[in-house]
């Protein structure tokens, strides 16, 4: 229990670093800017309780808020995503899954994973982006900026969980 | 209580992301200019269009105090409009006469507004129910108009209520003339069609037209003379061929009537038992 909370925690501190540090200066084209702290509601298990990850998720997205001077916006879109995805992971899942599986390619198969962190990090990106325009006046250039921001945030999800996945592999 | 914290305990998820969403929502309008301009521009907007919404409502409910209002502006216009081209006819004669009969018929009328609160137009003897009664000044035999024209009489009394006879009635009997030539007659209803009523009794050589209107003849206590009841519709021969028949179109819609005043004349109760005392004479 408590392994499994100082692992979100490290999480939650290695996501919110890196997009302070890393992700919030990137911009291709004026554009694209990769949010990848989103991954870290990919992360729970199926069976977790849906407060626990409406509330992890709110504050891993505070956070980057409060770093990135756009408070409101990122907790706004995360408590969104953490709200979906129980819902998301259970119609995704085998029936026969065990009741605390954990999303990975392994368990998930690639291309279900895919689907799932796609559908996700999708709607992440959509609240997002429709929270810091706030208008539908310029919805070709919201269309772009959400567009290619959700594709760069998905491939880095997707690199976070071939990482992820390939080390607990390796311990077992 | 405890299915609401059955719900509670069932939905918490839902209130806690409503929770959550609302203070990012707050957050996101207190910290970010660009966001709270928009955010008050549109509320703003929105309770404009509320705030006018809410006075087109409050102005439709009070429609039926305007319409109330209306109607007995209209009935005395309509008496002032009667007295005025009665008056111009008379002019070249002896205005002074005429003045004084103009306040003559004006004074002494007392209109009672009410409410229609039942009314039927299917039935041969339909009848009315009026929301003003004995303890507003009603009494059996006043007459009861609306803003367009004459509706009835009055039949029974309570304390609040009254019950009307309207013309739509096959016992109403009003005692009409043709506005302009003097020549009366009896308006009844003949149980058909709402919307007409038959005067009988006009002498066959009297002379009118199509479109005549046709009025109170004041021949009693109950109406004053000159209020409009309708137009000629059609002319017909009576029965016995003796005189005609006319076909009245009556000015009132009695399926959509609301609003209607009676008529309380000052000496209508001296007039109606003087008559009725000298009816007991007659048939002695």
């Amino acid at each position: 229990m408590i392994t499994q909370f100082l692992q979100r925690l490290l999480w939650l501190v290695v996501l919110v670093t890196a997009q302070m540090m890393v992700f919030n200066y990137i911009h291709i084209l004026g554009y694209a800017t990769p949010l990848p702290f989103v991954y870290l509601v990919l992360l729970f298990p199926l069976g977790t309780s849906r407060w626990s990850i409406l509330l992890w998720a709110f504050v891993c997205g505070l956070l980057c808020d409060i770093t990135s001077l756009t408070l409101g916006i990122g907790a706004a879109a995360m408590a969104l995503v953490a709200f979906v995805q129980p819902v998301l992971l259970r119609l995704m899942t085998p029936k026969d899954a065990p009741e605390d599986m954990r999303p990975a390619f392994s368990t998930l198969g690639f291309w279900s994973y895919c689907n799932y962190a796609a559908i996700l990090t999708a709607l992440f990106a959509l609240a997002y982006f429709a929270l810091q325009s706030f208008t539908f006046n310029h919805i070709a250039d919201l269309g772009i900026a959400c567009g290619s921001s959700w594709l760069l945030t998905f491939i880095i999800c997707l690199v976070f969980e071939a990482l992820r996945d390939h080390k607990t592999e390796e311990q077992h | 209580m405890r299915a609401l914290l059955d719900f509670i305990a069932k939905y918490y998820h839902w209130l806690i992301f409503i929770v959550l969403e609302g203070i990012s929502f707050v957050l996101l309008f207190q910290f970010n200019h660009y966001q709270n301009s928009v955010w008050l521009t549109t509320a703003n907007t929105v309770v404009g269009t509320v705030n006018e919404w809410e006075q087109r409502a409050l102005r439709y409910i009070t429609l039926g105090d305007v319409n109330e209002m209306l109607t007995q502006r209209n009935l005395l216009l309509e008496q002032n409009n009667r007295a005025l081209a009665e008056y111009i006819e008379t002019l070249t004669h002896d205005s002074t006469r005429s003045e004084l009969l103009q306040a003559d018929r004006l004074e002494g009328i007392t209109l009672i507004p009410a409410r229609v609160t039942t009314n039927s137009v299917m039935r041969r003897d339909n009848l009315m129910t009026i929301d003003a009664g004995y303890d507003d000044g009603v009494r059996p035999e006043m007459g009861v108009v609306s803003g367009t024209g004459v509706v009835g009489i009055v039949y029974m009394t309570a304390p609040h209520y009254a019950i009307v006879m309207p013309l739509l009635n096959s016992h109403s009997n009003i005692s009409c003339r043709l506005r302009g030539s003097q020549y009366f007659g009896y308006l009844k209803w003949d149980g058909r069609s709402p919307l007409y009523a038959v005067l009988d009794d006009i002498p066959r050589h009297a002379r009118f037209k199509v479109g005549d209107i046709v009025e109170t003849s004041g021949f009693s206590a109950v109406f004053p003379a000159g209020l409009f009841m309708g137009k000629v519709h059609s002319i017909e021969n009576s029965d016995d061929g003796l005189s005609y028949k006319l076909i009245v179109h009556l000015s009132i819609d009695f399926s959509r009537l609301q609003n209607v005043c009676v008529v309380a004349q000052e000496f209508q109760a001296e007039i109606r038992d003087l008559e009725q005392r000298a009816d007991s004479l007659m048939n002695q």
